[in-house]
């Protein structure tokens, strides 16, 4: 699958989420959607985005929150999944990216890339809903699964190797975060 | 053999969690986040014990910077409770998140080796060696509490932390009893 597609199709549903962005995702999703409630979390801390959709998660059961991982990161904190799996919030969705690359650094192979399953890796964490995506017409049925649902589920995007440079989103951390803040609990 | 020196530090150094927990309570902490370690095991099994608090144990310390500081930006008041150990193995995730956002967060950490570095000590690791340096090159402001008489240095760490808007340490070496 193409990803800018999908995240076009993603976007085009969206309404009052928060979406989670990193790496390979972030730029292009900021190009659809870049206001408060759109969180890049790419000044390093790589591998961290699961856990902070966490806290948002738990702390906003009101709100459901959209991280949209690459499969790199994912591999960079796997622990993660099974913090979550410990007690998946049932507004939390997870997405994994999986293109087998570093993709903003020039499509580096990613360690497994011929072999990591990661349907059998997020079930083996404790997931049930767990969802491997290969064709446009798949994603489609599934888009809405998105949206709702009990528990945390988790989709494994299968898309086509792109050409993202490193993301550098505007202002600074610091700046969108607090700005997140202020656009959850006013201060 | 131990001297009788040492004995009276060790004693010096075990730290009430009953205590310590009321503290925690007193700053209005919804989540406990992080790592139990062999120092801060009761105080996890008394937190488990208050419903007014969330304990989430994460599987690697980095997680717990990230996790709260998602919870924090939600309307949280989450607080970290780790070795130092794992916040040593937490640097980037403590610099990508807590740090560079700004973010107020408390942490309570474990000071595994204290006892290692007094005069005349053998050396068990080099955990204490790193851990005041490290935290000093990371911008931490951080107290120290050897007694469960300085449990008010929670407080304190929480009004320093809102006031300079940094992640700010309590490190206590021992253990909670």
């Amino acid at each position: 699958m193409d990803k800018y597609v999908c995240i076009e199709k993603l976007a085009a549903r969206r309404r009052n989420e928060i979406v989670v962005t990193t790496m390979g995702v972030a730029a292009p999703w900021a190009r659809l959607s870049d206001g408060p409630l759109d969180f890049a979390l790419v000044e390093s801390a790589m591998g961290q985005g699961p856990p902070f959709a966490l806290g948002l998660a738990l702390a906003q059961p009101g709100r459901r929150i959209i991280l949209l991982n690459g499969d790199g990161s994912t591999l960079m904190c796997l622990g993660a999944l099974i913090t979550i799996a410990q007690n998946p919030p049932d507004n939390l969705t997870i997405v994994i990216t999986e293109n087998g690359t570093y993709e903003v650094i020039g499509n580096c192979p990613i360690p497994g890339a011929e072999c990591v399953n990661f349907e059998t890796l997020a079930r083996g964490a404790g997931f049930s809903q767990v969802y491997t995506i290969e064709s446009d017409d798949d994603f489609d049925a599934l888009l809405p699964l998105h949206f709702e649902g009990e528990g945390t589920p988790i989709f494994i995007w299968k898309i086509l190797r792109a050409g993202e440079p490193v993301p550098k989103p505007q202002p600074y951390i610091r700046e969108r975060a607090w700005c997140l803040r202020r656009a959850l609990v006013g201060k | 053999m131990v001297s009788a020196r040492n004995r009276r530090s060790r004693r010096e150094e075990l730290i009430e969690a009953r205590v310590l927990l009321e503290e925690i309570r007193k700053n209005n902490v919804t989540h406990v986040v992080g790592v139990p370690d062999n120092g801060s095991r009761k105080l996890y099994e008394l937190l488990k014990e208050d419903s007014r608090i969330q304990v989430i144990s994460v599987t690697h310390e980095g997680e717990a910077f990230s996790l709260a500081s998602g919870l924090f930006l939600g309307g949280k008041n989450p607080l970290i409770l780790i070795q130092n150990t794992g916040f040593l193995e937490s640097g980037d995730a403590f610099r990508g998140t807590a740090f560079n956002m700004g973010l107020p967060l408390v942490m309570l950490i474990g000071y595994r080796g204290y006892e290692s570095m007094r005069s005349g000590a053998e050396p068990v690791d080099t955990a204490a060696t790193f851990f005041e340096p490290t935290l000093k090159a990371w911008n931490v402001p951080y107290y120290m509490l050897h007694t469960t008489s300085e449990s008010y240095l929670i407080s304190a760490a929480f009004s320093k932390a809102a006031e300079t808007s940094l992640p700010t340490a309590v490190i206590y070496p021992g253990e909670c009893v």
